[in-house]
């Protein structure tokens, strides 16, 4: 990983496109400002970590028995009437 | 071609009903082709079956059916990658994850799948809305499931029965 030391207000870009700045430290929190082109997507690390982890769990899901999707749907349908 | 799966046994797959996903879906990056498959037509749930992997399989639902006021904004440069051209060419689908306690199964309205029905592209988008939850409780809203059924006729027409 390259690691680079910057002052706030000073930034570090990236390719031609994206300018990071950094601008505020307030204990163990810092802000970031980022300039980036509309189709660079910027999302949470964890954000992305927590969609991956759910996929991969959702897609353990299997068919056997009485697990079948008919028989989750009328369970969910029947619960959902009684509200 | 005939895929074998691992939930359906062998299935034949018509190639011209493959959703081509090129950044394919978070955590399953390395598969691009995925099927839409029609288990029951009288339930909301379909399935989404990988064809590079028959052990891979989603199960989906039609975001809207569970959330009705759902109002994601699709970037434009996914419009562009997408080719979509008509927000009726488009159905955004929540993958689900099942469990046995109704009240514990959840859908995924912050990163749905936004299928182009028309050009069968497909790409699992992040929302920058933390109100719309990964794992948003299908007992949460008031609606009783299946009375609203959009776009139904036009997902099995686009899937493949089982």
């Amino acid at each position: 990983m390259l690691i680079l030391t910057r002052k706030l207000g000073e930034s570090i870009r990236i390719a031609d496109e994206i300018k990071v700045t950094f601008l505020e430290i307030r204990g163990k929190q810092v802000s970031i400002g980022i300039d980036a082109p509309k189709h660079v997507p910027i999302h949470r690390e964890e954000v992305y970590q927590m969609i991956q982890e759910q996929n991969i769990f959702a897609a353990q899901y299997d068919v056997l028995g009485d697990k079948k999707l008919s028989h989750i749907w009328d369970r969910l349908k029947k619960e959902k009437e009684k509200i | 071609m005939r895929l074998s799966t691992t939930r359906f046994g062998d299935i034949d797959i018509d190639e011209s009903r493959a959703i081509m996903m090129k950044a394919g879906i978070l955590g399953f990056e390395h598969l691009k082709r995925y099927v839409l498959l029609v288990q029951d037509e009288e339930i909301l749930f379909w399935w989404f079956q990988s064809v590079d992997d028959g052990s891979v399989a989603f199960v989906v639902i039609n975001s809207f059916v569970i959330k009705p006021d759902y109002k994601p904004i699709i970037q434009d440069n996914d419009v562009e990658l997408l080719e979509i051209e008509s927000p009726e060419d488009v159905i955004l689908m929540s993958i689900v994850t099942i469990r046995s306690d109704p009240f514990r199964v959840t859908a995924n309205l912050r990163a749905p799948i936004v299928i182009n029905l028309k050009k069968r592209l497909a790409k699992q988008i992040i929302l920058d809305k933390p109100d719309y939850p990964i794992q948003y409780s299908m007992m949460d809203n008031k609606l009783i499931l299946g009375e609203e059924s959009y776009k139904k006729e036009e997902i099995i027409a686009s899937a493949l029965s089982i």
